[in-house]
């Protein structure tokens, strides 16, 4: 077989240029092996790639050996070759030419599809750096913080701008700006707190005083506003202070209300460099600084502001009760009992001093619930059932006038004794006999009268005195303005259901006390058995200002009585007073080993 | 003279000084008492606020420094007072805060902060670490003249393989045309190509040059010694881009975070006085 092969290159310009060579061979063997008479070396081409053989009728066909061809555009295993054929074999091309003389087949060669330059090839194979990758430090920053923006800022800005966001909340139970909320609120005011609006009403503004006085409108400032003197101090003093220099809330349930002593002792640690005229004494702190207590002791016959004197615990001779009773609790609390209607009773705090509902405190002592089962007010002992009434001494008068008249008169069960006898019980009084009967019994009546105002039953308890004999009966004995102290120490708090695991006789001593004019009132050393100072320590209980004291003192509307300042004496003592604590949560105190206090 | 790393900069000027801050700041903690103890709203926590913020501020002025060519002062200073100070934004945050934490926007710009700077740290490990590293790997070279190497060796190798098998030929072909050096993220991350054509063809011609003899036996023999330099220079050219990946990638965290950060820090500042 004779072969007319035409290699064409191209030159600069890209014009091929054709180099003729003439291959005489069985067939015509392509491939990269030295053996192949059309040798085509690259490395795309197998050894021994296609074979292109000459058929005894003189027509062509080209098989594929070790390679893949491509006849005019189609894989082919085995073709007949046709003048103008087009076949790919790997990277060359070969095309069919017109047939020529004194040879079997034409064929032009071209490689079409060069191998690139090593070093090109490597390099596109090279991907180095991660900025050739996707990652993009730009693209990221923009998306992050857009993100951050749109979530964070914008978001809850435009949802609280929103003048219906309170609805929203309510309705969602979602608030945008919940993302703002940096920490929990206190128990009260958790319910509203998805509303931020509540409290801040308004952008960029602190948290206003107005806003906490919508719902504490009860709240009075540290002293009472009434006079331009304390106006003019509580400006100096406070000036703008807000609600929220103390209070500060999302601080967790129970972080609302300020506690450590700096509260009171900036400002009274040394009071009389801000406030001159003040009658309270300074106070550093309790363990080591503190004044002694004053009790609020309420005086005798007297009414409002002057109804109550203060007096130091230390002024031993002013610290004397007047209440015009008798009451020795040494005789009542006597371990070997008392004398009642019903035999020996043997006594304890619990059945005079009873608590309130509060536990804080003791209800009034009142002579019917808690003397009177024993202080009978019987005048005649063969009558029993007849007792006097406990009010006023007119009313007694008439009372025994009344009785021994009327037994003068019917058949009261006691002897009569007149003139020309005596009269027994159940005899009838004739007529002659009533004017005598009378004067017996307004005789005996006065001598009873006398006996209870200046002997027993009334004198027992009271303070009397006898009056004008001939007077009105109302003023013919003097019985002393009852003044017993309601509330000893009302500036400070004391809750007694706090300390009930003591006993009454822990802090009030009245085992040996004769007199009602002694005071049991435990003074500060008491106290300060247990209580230490702003720090707490293993063996004492803390004893900050706030421990006794609040500070919301100025309007009794908030439950304590008003301080005035430039005196120290409040201006009126309430008959009860309650003092507005979270302690009276707690669990109602056991009777049995209830403190004793003092006499409500 | 022995290499200073910017940690060790000026003897260590920007971390005493930021010491000295840390100390300073834990000091006004402890000896600073608030009635209502310590948070970011006391006058402390206002103050030291505003040192955190305008120390974030300026870190971040730092990396815009970097950008530029024409910086002002020693870009190794620079990088020095940016780790120091950076890392005592730790302490003075912290404290700015009052180890108070929840899940709001506030604690959002401060876990941003701490991974910022937990970043920061590694790359302060990188930065350490690998440049040795590096340095090992290449010796004279560079990725350059790596490539440059098994380009050439690309050549011989496909002339020499001309001659061979086809499954050979085949083998040192697509050695040339597939091996991969880098790319993608995790490429470039891990270095290691499980189904590399050149260590492919390594093996094939390894397990060839046993059934050929002659002068065969010598083109294998060849042929093996040649490929087994590419492979080699593979090896090293994708050590090469994994430390600088390394080295990078760190700052695919560190810079988006902390543009995060200014983010939630400007929320951070708005959501405390809009709702005063």
């Amino acid at each position: 077989m004779k072969t007319k092969l035409a290699t064409i290159t191209r030159n600069k310009k890209g014009q091929p240029v054709s180099t003729e060579q003439t291959v005489v061979a069985e067939t015509l063997r392509i491939g990269r092996g030295a053996d192949c008479k059309l040798h085509l070396s690259d490395p795309r081409i197998s050894l021994f790639h296609a074979e292109i053989i000459c058929g005894v009728d003189e027509i062509s066909y080209i098989e594929a050996r070790g390679g893949a061809i491509s006849v005019d555009g189609s894989l082919e295993r085995a073709a007949t070759l046709k003048v103008g054929q087009r076949i790919l074999i790997g990277p060359f091309e070969l095309i069919v030419l017109p047939a020529q003389k004194d040879a079997n087949l034409a064929l032009s060669v071209e490689l079409i599809d060069p191998l690139k330059d090593d070093l090109e090839e490597v390099k596109s194979h090279v991907r180095a750096g991660l900025k050739s990758t996707w990652l993009s430090k730009r693209t990221f920053s923009w998306i992050a913080a857009v993100a951050v923006l749109l979530v964070f800022l914008a978001w809850p800005v435009l949802s609280a701008l929103d003048r219906g966001h309170g609805k929203t909340v309510e309705k969602t139970a979602f608030a945008a700006d919940a993302s703002w909320d940096v920490g929990p609120l206190s128990t009260a005011h958790a319910s509203f707190g998805s509303n931020c609006s509540s409290c801040h009403q308004q952008p960029f503004v602190h948290v206003t005083n107005g806003a906490c006085e919508e719902c504490h409108k009860k709240i009075g400032w540290h002293f009472a506003l009434e006079t331009k003197e304390a106006k003019a101090l509580h400006t100096s003093v406070f000036g703008d202070t807000r609600c929220s220099s103390c209070h500060r809330d999302h601080k967790g349930p129970l972080g609302l209300v300020r506690t450590d002593s700096g509260l009171c002792t900036d400002c009274h640690q040394n009071l009389k460099s801000r406030h001159p005229q003040t009658g309270v004494a300074d106070v550093a702190e309790f363990s080591k600084d503190h004044p002694p207590f004053k009790v609020s002791m309420l005086l005798p016959g007297k009414t409002g502001a002057d109804a109550i004197v203060r007096i130091a615990q230390d002024d031993k001779k002013r610290l004397i009760e007047a209440s015009g009773l008798k009451f020795p609790h040494d005789v009542h609390m006597s371990p070997k009992g008392l004398r009642g209607p019903d035999g020996i009773a043997h006594m304890e705090c619990k059945n005079c001093h009873v608590n309130d509902e509060t536990g804080i405190r003791f209800k009034p002592v009142t002579m019917g619930e808690h003397c009177q089962s024993c202080h009978l007010l019987e005048f005649e002992p063969k009558a029993t059932t007849r007792q006097v009434p406990h009010g006023k001494v007119a009313d007694v008068i008439y009372t025994l006038q009344e009785y021994y008249a009327q037994a003068a008169l019917t058949d009261a069960p006691i002897d009569v004794v007149l003139e020309d006898g005596i009269k027994r019980p159940g005899q009838r009084t004739g007529e002659t006999r009533r004017e005598a009967a009378l004067v017996w019994a307004n005789t005996k009546a006065d001598k009873i009268t006398r006996e209870l105002f200046e002997v027993r039953v009334c004198f027992a308890c009271h303070e009397i005195k006898r009056g004008e004999a001939n007077a009105d009966p109302s003023t013919r004995w003097l019985v002393a303005p009852i003044a017993v102290t309601q509330h000893w120490l009302p500036k400070a708090r004391f809750p007694h259901s706090r300390h009930d695991t003591y006993k009454c006789s822990s802090c009030h001593d009245i085992a040996k006390s004769k007199k009602s004019a002694d005071i049991a009132i435990p003074d500060i050393k008491n106290c300060r058995e247990c209580h230490g100072g702003n720090v707490t320590t293993k063996d004492k209980a803390p004893g900050t200002c706030e421990t006794c004291h609040g500070f919301h003192t100025g309007s009794p509307k908030a439950g304590v009585p008003a301080i005035v300042p430039g005196g120290n004496q409040p201006k009126l003592l309430p008959k009860t007073v309650t003092i507005n604590t979270t302690r009276s949560e707690q669990p109602a105190p056991t009777l049995a080993n209830r403190a004793g206090g003092a006499p409500q | 003279m022995r290499h200073r790393t910017i940690l060790e900069y000026r003897d260590y000027r920007y971390l005493k000084l930021a010491v000295l801050v840390v100390l300073a700041v834990i000091f006004a903690y402890g000896w600073y008492k608030y009635p209502l103890g310590h948070y970011g709203g006391s006058p402390l926590g206002y103050t030291l606020g505003t040192i955190g913020a305008l120390l974030i501020l300026w870190l971040m002025w730092l990396g815009v420094q970097k950008r530029r060519y024409r910086t002002t002062g020693n870009i190794k200073g620079w990088l020095s007072a940016h780790v120091y100070l950076g890392a005592s934004l730790v302490i003075i945050v912290t404290l700015h805060a009052g180890f108070q934490v929840g899940w709001n926007v506030h604690t959002l710009a401060y876990v941003l902060m701490m991974i910022v700077i937990a970043s920061g740290f590694y790359g302060v490990y990188t930065y350490l670490r690998f440049p040795v590293l590096m340095t090992e790997n290449l010796a004279e070279d560079t990725l350059e003249s790596l490539t440059l190497k098994i380009a050439d060796i690309d050549r011989e190798t496909r002339r020499l393989a001309l001659g061979m098998s086809d499954e050979v030929n085949r083998a040192v072909l697509a050695s040339i045309q597939e091996t991969h050096i880098g790319g993608g993220v995790y490429a470039q991350l891990r270095a290691k190509v499980s189904d590399c054509p050149t260590t492919a063809a390594v093996k094939l011609i390894r397990a060839r040059s046993g059934t050929v003899k002659g002068d065969d036996a010598r083109k294998h023999q060849d042929l093996y010694g040649m490929m087994l330099r590419k492979e080699r220079l593979v090896a090293r050219a994708r050590a090469d881009i994994r430390y600088k990946a390394i080295m990078d990638i760190w700052l695919f965290f560190h810079v988006p975070l902390s543009v995060a950060l200014i983010a939630a820090l400007v929320a951070h500042i708005v959501a405390v006085f809009f709702y005063w």
